[in-house]
């Protein structure tokens, strides 16, 4: 069992609590035994080498695995106190208010407008001023507002990698979710864009819980509230960022914040 | 001793001459068609593409029958197959039971690969007696007021006859590139909807079927070449009576059919010949015409929203 630094009193303000939660795929078991839980508002970091579950992990909070052909879940993942995996639960609906941010920027093939329109017209939104106050908006919040205000009509793979990303982060906060989930979101991100995105994560918390994956333990650092350690599929631990990153309680994941991997 | 530079030059030579060699076939293959219309184009004029008669024993030779007749089964195929044809690529390709989409991929591709001969027999076995018997005698009863659906002579043998088992022979092919395209659509893009909480519908309808244009086009053009070309199948189903067609029921003639037909005996009279060679070579520009409109409007259409290369090749 994974210790779990966080104080099991502490459980106010938990948005997503994920129990006992394994997952296969084939003969391989992806996921061991995960537990832990998210506090809302706060960014949470998930780190850990290529491999270790981290993606996978994010995943499983919005039920995008299910469309991975002979895989199996088991366990809980609760968010608000209700279990996601249940059959009650309508997947589209249970996406609408969890945001995700890929590895590789993918806008739409569409306008800059309609990409982040998108959420909202799926949702069924018709009222355009609505439409167009909110996109202005979230491209606002994403720090593209100035790039692009005069080419909103413009295709949104005419940006940059960075741009893109940025646009992808505003599409996904168009409908306000509550959870805002990013998979290495500046994995192949320069430098000036990547730490534009994680100015953004820091101010995102007071509307958002973040969950972030990422293997870059700087980049990490700088945006945590609470950070976990992925390897082979287990969580090693989980903890406030402060002791997370002085004193991890595990050698490995000492090994790992050391870059001994 | 090679250099290394010398095997790619030579390797790029020869590459070069194999692509050469297509373009020269096709270039002596047109050059080949316009010497022998050439007495035709010069007797006839422009004139041939709008007179409607065409007669041998006194050499009055007029294309428009013939290419009304080719039209109409190409359109109407058309019209039937592209529908039905996304409907089966994107059930394929998004909606079928793993292990049925196997089964299903290689059906359809055997399909495709079907000699027309055998679409040709199909149909006057089976579908020209459902249309003499049921079809028809419906449409005579409740739709002989609109000329288009006027039935004159119950036969089941016409425009729609032909039609119907050229668009069996295309939809394979529309099917399956439809199929592909979608297939090759990136999964990151789909991932993105979906991840928005958007449907299985959304996400076909805004992600991947504007992706797949491209490609299903691609297989349109494919698919409106074999239908506009087919000649078996159509000599046996549409009637071949060089009637301009009034109705969906009537009889008709296509270009195709015609020179299966008639050829061989038209070479014995070089005008009557050339008369047909220009037939053929009309049947060549409406290929290409309708492929360079098509690929102007689908360039209108996406023009410049779409690249892959922007998701790292994935």
């Amino acid at each position: 069992m994974p210790e779990n630094n966080t104080s099991e009193k502490d459980r106010d303000n938990v948005i997503v609590d994920v129990k006992n939660l394994n997952f296969y795929y084939g003969s391989y078991h992806l996921l061991k035994n995960i537990n832990l839980y998210f506090k809302k508002n706060s960014v949470c970091t998930l780190l850990g080498p290529s491999g270790c579950g981290k993606s996978t992990f994010l995943r499983t909070l919005n039920r995008m695995n299910d469309y991975t052909e002979g895989s199996k879940l088991t366990g809980e993942v609760l968010i608000n106190g209700k279990n996601i995996y249940d059959r009650s639960v309508d997947v589209v609906e249970l996406r609408r208010d969890i945001g995700m941010v890929f590895q590789n920027p993918n806008p739409f093939p569409k306008s800059i407008f309609d990409n982040v329109a998108f959420g909202l017209k799926i949702h069924g939104i018709k009222d355009k001023d609505f439409i167009v106050e909110r996109v202005e908006k979230c491209l606002k919040y994403s720090a593209l507002y100035d790039q692009v205000k005069d080419k909103l009509n413009k295709p949104a793979l005419s940006l940059s990698g960075g741009q893109q990303q940025r646009l992808c982060i505003a599409r996904a906060i168009a409908t306000n979710p509550s959870i805002l989930l990013m998979d290495e979101p500046t994995a192949y991100l320069d430098p000036i864009s990547t730490s534009v995105i994680l100015d953004l994560i820091n101010s995102f918390k007071k509307y958002y819980t973040v969950i972030v994956a990422s293997h870059n333990i700087q980049q990490a650092g700088r945006i945590s509230d609470y950070s976990g350690f992925f390897l082979d599929g287990e969580l090693i631990e989980f903890s406030e960022a402060g002791s997370f990153f002085t004193r991890p309680k595990d050698k490995r994941t000492e090994d790992f914040i050391t870059s001994r991997y | 001793m090679f250099t290394l530079k010398y095997k790619d030059d030579l390797f790029r030579f020869i590459l070069s001459v194999f692509v050469l060699s297509v373009i020269s076939i096709f270039l002596i293959a047109v050059a080949i068609i316009l010497y022998y219309s050439y007495p035709a184009i010069m007797k006839y004029g422009i004139s041939f593409l709008w007179v409607k008669e065409w007669n041998p024993p006194k050499e009055i030779f007029g294309a428009l029958t013939f290419i009304a007749g080719t039209l109409a089964v190409t359109f109407i195929a058309l019209i039937f197959a592209i529908p039905l044809s996304f409907g089966i690529g994107i059930f394929l390709q998004e909606y079928c039971p793993h292990f049925l989409r196997g089964i299903f991929t290689v059906i359809i591709e055997i399909l495709a690969g079907i000699p027309s001969v055998i679409f040709g027999v199909w149909g006057v076995l089976v579908v020209v007696p459902w249309l003499r018997t049921t079809v028809e005698p419906f449409f005579d009863k409740h739709f002989s007021y609109i000329p288009f659906l006027r039935v004159s002579e119950n036969i089941g043998y016409g425009i729609l006859a032909a039609s119907i088992v050229v668009m069996f022979m295309i939809l394979p092919i529309i099917a399956s590139i439809t199929k592909d395209s979608l297939a090759s659509v990136p999964k990151i893009a789909k991932d993105g909807a979906l991840a928005m909480g958007a449907t299985q519908l959304d996400v076909i309808k805004d992600v991947s079927l504007p992706y797949a244009l491209n490609g299903i086009y691609g297989g349109i053009v494919l698919g409106f070449g074999r239908a506009v070309g087919e000649t078996i199948a159509v000599v046996l189903l549409i009637g071949n009576q060089a009637i301009i067609p009034k109705s969906l029921f009537s009889v008709g003639y296509t270009i195709s059919s015609l020179l299966a037909n008639t050829f061989t005996f038209a070479v014995i009279n070089p005008i009557y010949a050339s008369a047909e060679v220009e037939l053929a070579l009309i049947l060549l520009l409406i290929s290409l015409i309708v492929n360079i409109i098509g690929r102007n409007i689908l360039d209108r259409v996406i023009g410049g929203k779409f690249n892959r290369s922007q998701f790292g090749g994935g």
